[in-house]
């Protein structure tokens, strides 16, 4: 490529952005430098709260109060535009600079029809009568990728999916062409598969209108399959400047090594990791936790219809094993997970742990099964009472389970923390300070405090910035191993799946399409679902873009809605494969010739061919 | 944006002025609860014999002062002069804290008991029982609380403890609804299902892990319902369905006192009516000061 002789279209140097607090003052952003140059996409990559979305602001003159850009300079089109009065600011931003935000819905004026506000936008930067916006708006909407934008230009934000309204909003930020875009977490929230789509709408477009991208983001997926070069913001300077293949290949900076451990580990372990996972094949035979025909329905009140959250799911975990539970939101993996823990009762089916089932258990022995079988929540914020101390959070489980004495559960509650990773003489603080990967581990500590067997891992990774992610990830393989615990691991990262689980569960709206070992659905993706799902994850690897794939596996259209389910495949309508029978027949899953389950007649019938 | 975020969350340790305020001025409230009536230079429900005397000018006040500690004068001054029955108006604003305060404490411990139980049965137990009590509550919250006030102390009889009843009964369907809002947006917490998947019975996680997280809203709301709980005190004296004649009690100073403001004798009313300003204020100030703490995070 050649955007490194282009000339550049923005250059700061030097920025610094400070908040003031009445004891002090806190330096947010000290000393950035960074350029940007025509027809480029640039990612900036850093830790929640190392100032990646101040630094982005900041870059357009924009602080949140009471903060105050203390120097430096920031060079765009001859000018500097942190010298520039507020009127001409105003005119650059929108036309010039256009941005994107986190939270699509609430960027939108819920009062103005999309097509009233795409319109607002280019009319306060191009001479257009109201008439001519209208018409811009709709070809923006076309240009992004919107079905009949004829009809969507009526519509507020309400109406429109997270997905669309996200897309609205690009369309918006991009109506006056504008020769940088800058867009800040843009898919934080949407599902992956629309979140592919919505990437890749976006990279075309700004490679149609020839403007720049700054992408800001955590995920390293979107990072390496989308932008030319990286940067890395860590305490509060740019440390690391390279184009994305190096970047990936050989980080300079020890912060960029140490988020991208876990891909580089996973590469190197592919080999011995398959021996192991064979030789773990043979000893899962004996089931530790069996799901069998689960179903779970909820009730929506006030009529006679229910959604459908699980439906008919069967599966077994072997000791020590750890299945993957993958899909999108709404697909019935988190309430799989609840009914494992009896959190949430099954309408129909029954688990058995270690042969028993579990629905059996009387109220009273519910307590010792409830020591074996524990969960991490997604959220660890939110997982922990915010008036307790570590200390007390930590002897919940033991005063509960155990008979010892205050002095023995002090000292397990300290072997705990140092199981984690965690200070052990940090019993007496409250977990506020802790920032997120931290706090995941204290959830973690609390659940191994009972010796449980098997823990459930309800999206633990969703909220961690990515180098809290490596780290947790890194922990519970080793906890696996020196327990010798089993996981019920459910994600929508399929990076942290393919390094932790040994067998996956690809889940779409409550029905399970495929289960087999991690190297048959990685690798050889059979039902049509987990096909689309694989080739929308954006895998971190600069060298397999999706951008520079030609044929790809995608699904059109949005999810059903799980109350009014398709009559047969719950896919058809979406599915590339789909045939005249598939509307009408419901797929069962078919044990296929490798051990794998797939539920799509025309992959047992070997009529789709490996795409991988 | 969260860097922003984050390190604004640093602990600020600014001075509140409407804390201190409000908690200095409660603190006055309480001490003379405690002790106005041994401080007081005159029984209260003790006539002087000196009728209708008006206070003392304030060019007097150092002399009298400086007499009444050096125990020069012959009696002590009548600092806010006397009402008509010859009753010492100062002494009886320094006393009636006890009582004044006693009921507003009492029947808001009382509801504040009730209420937060009951609030926390009503939003984290969903039965037809929790149902039918909202449903009362609102019943009972939709009548003015002055009317329901009256009419109560009316039926039960005049006395302190029909008082603290009637008014507890009438402010406990405040402190329901904010505890239930609160727990309703606790038990779905993830902290919540956490304790449940530990093991934790029911009853267990209620207690102690929804209550304390959801007592702050009654507690701040518990501030400033004593100070209306003061003024309703008073109101209820002021029509003659609060506490008997002669108690000291500022509502009750103002009612008797009314009468004679037309022929001149502005002090046994202005004086307790002032004391009851500052009080409400005191009470008021203090919920608000807690309010922006505790929403300050």
């Amino acid at each position: 490529m050649t955007v490194a002789e282009a000339p550049p279209v923005l250059t700061a140097s030097g920025l610094k952005v400070a908040y003031p607090t009445p004891s002090s003052t806190v330096v947010a952003i000290d000393g950035l430098d960074l350029t940007i140059r025509q027809r480029e996409v640039v990612g900036l990559v850093g830790d929640a709260s190392s100032g990646k979305s101040t630094a982005a602001l900041a870059l357009m003159g924009v602080v949140r109060p009471p903060g105050r850009i203390l120097a430096g300079s920031v060079q765009f089109d001859g000018r500097d535009l942190l010298r520039c009065k507020e009127e001409e600011l105003r005119r650059i931003r929108g036309r010039d600079i256009g941005i994107i935000v986190q939270n699509p819905r609430g960027s939108l004026n819920p009062m103005l029809r999309i097509g009233k506000q795409i319109g607002n936008v280019y009319r306060a930067h191009n001479h257009a009568t109201p008439l001519e916006a209208r018409e811009r708006a709709v070809d923006m909407l076309r240009m992004v990728g919107i079905n009949d934008p004829n009809r969507r230009v009526k519509a507020f934000a309400h109406e429109l999916s997270g997905g669309m309204a996200q897309r609205a909003l690009i369309a918006m930020a991009l109506s006056s062409e504008p020769r940088l875009l800058i867009a800040d977490e843009p898919t934080s929230g949407l599902d992956v598969t629309i979140q592919a789509q919505f990437l890749d709408q976006m990279w075309e477009t700004v490679q149609r209108t020839h403007s720049a991208i700054l992408l800001i983001s955590q995920d390293l997926g979107i990072i390496a399959n989308y932008c030319d070069r990286v940067l890395v913001l860590h305490d509060r300077q740019i440390v690391e400047d390279a184009p994305a293949r190096d970047f990936f290949a050989r980080p300079a900076h020890p912060y960029s090594q140490s988020i991208l451990r876990l891909q580089q580990q996973a590469a190197g372990e592919q080999a011995e990791r398959r021996g192991q996972r064979a030789g773990l094949a043979a000893e899962a035979r004996e089931a530790l936790v069996e799901v069998d025909r689960l179903t779970k329905q909820f009730p929506i009140r006030g009529t006679d219809k229910v959604v459908q959250a699980v439906d008919n799911v069967s599966f077994a975990i072997g000791r020590g094993e750890t299945v993957g539970l993958v899909g999108e939101s709404g697909s019935g993996k988190t309430t799989i997970g609840r009914c494992l823990l009896r959190l949430e009762e099954p309408t129909a089916g029954e688990i058995r742990y270690r042969g028993q089932p579990i629905s059996g258990i009387a109220q009273h022995h519910l307590r010792r099964f409830r020591s074996k079988l524990q969960i991490v929540f997604q959220d660890p914020y939110d997982s922990l009472n915010p008036r307790w101390t570590i200390g007390r959070i930590l002897r919940e489980p033991l005063d509960l389970h155990t008979t010892l004495s205050t002095k023995a559960k002090r000292d397990r509650a300290r072997d705990l923390l140092d199981m984690v990773g965690l200070d052990p003489n940090a019993l007496d603080v409250r977990p506020r300070g802790l920032g997120a990967g931290a706090m995941q581990r204290l959830n973690i500590a609390r659940a191994l405090a009972t010796d449980p067997e098997f823990i459930v891992l309800d999206e633990p990774t969703s909220v961690l910035a990515p180098s809290a992610v490596v780290g947790l990830i890194e922990l519970l393989r080793k906890l696996q191993q020196d327990l010798h615990l089993s996981y019920l691991f459910i994600s929508h990262d399929l990076t942290t799946v393919q390094y932790l689980c040994h067998r996956v569960a690809v889940m779409y709206l409550g029905q399970m399409v495929e289960l087999g070992t991690v190297d048959q659905v990685f690798e050889s993706p059979r039902h049509p679902y987990s096909k689309a799902l694989l080739a929308s994850h954006l895998f971190p690897d600069p060298t397999r873009r999706r951008v520079d794939r030609h044929e790809r596996e995608t699904l059109t259209g949005e999810i059903p809605s799980p109350v009014d389910l398709p009559r047969g495949c719950y896919l058809f309508g979406r599915c590339p494969h789909a045939m005249e029978t598939c509307a009408d027949a419901p797929q069962v899953l078919e044990p296929q010739s490798d051990g794998r389950l797939v539920r799509c007649w025309r992959a047992t019938a070997d009529q789709i061919g490996d795409v991988a | 944006m969260v860097a922003a975020s984050e390190s604004m969350d640093r602990p600020r340790r600014r001075i509140d002025w409407l804390f201190i305020v409000g908690a200095g001025i409660v603190s006055l409230a309480v001490f003379l609860a405690l002790f106005g009536p041994v401080l007081a230079p005159y029984d209260p429900t003790v006539a002087t014999g000196s009728y209708a005397v008006p206070p003392p000018p304030l060019s007097d006040w150092p002399r009298l002062f400086w007499g009444s500690v050096t125990g020069g004068l012959e009696q002590p001054p009548h600092w806010f002069g006397t009402d008509a029955s010859g009753l010492d108006v100062f002494s009886r604003v320094i006393s009636a804290p006890r009582i004044d305060l006693t009921i507003a404490l009492a029947a808001n411990g009382i509801s504040l008991f009730l209420g937060v139980l009951l609030g926390l049965a009503a939003g984290y137990y969903k039965h037809w029982w929790t149902e039918v009590m909202m449903r009362a509550s609102d019943v009972l919250q939709s009548f003015p609380v002055f009317i329901s006030a009256m009419i109560l102390v009316a039926l039960a009889g005049r006395s302190m403890t029909n008082i603290v009843i009637a008014l507890a009964l009438l402010y406990t369907p405040i402190y329901i609804r904010l505890t239930r809002s609160e727990v309703l947006s606790q038990k779905v917490r993830g902290y919540v299902e956490a304790a449940r998947a530990i093991g934790n019975s029911e009853t267990v996680i209620a207690f102690r892990h929804v209550l304390p997280n959801s007592l702050a809203p009654a507690l701040i709301q518990a501030s400033v319902t004593i100070g209306f709980a003061i003024l309703l005190t008073a109101g209820l004296s002021f029509v003659g369905a609060g506490v008997r004649p002669p108690a000291p009690e500022w509502g009750l100073m103002i009612s008797t006192g009314a009468n004679q403001v037309i022929l001149g004798e502005w002090w046994p009313s202005v004086f307790p009516g002032i004391a009851i300003s500052i009080t409400v204020f005191g009470f008021a100030v203090l919920g608000n000061a807690l309010e922006r703490r505790y929403d300050g995070g």
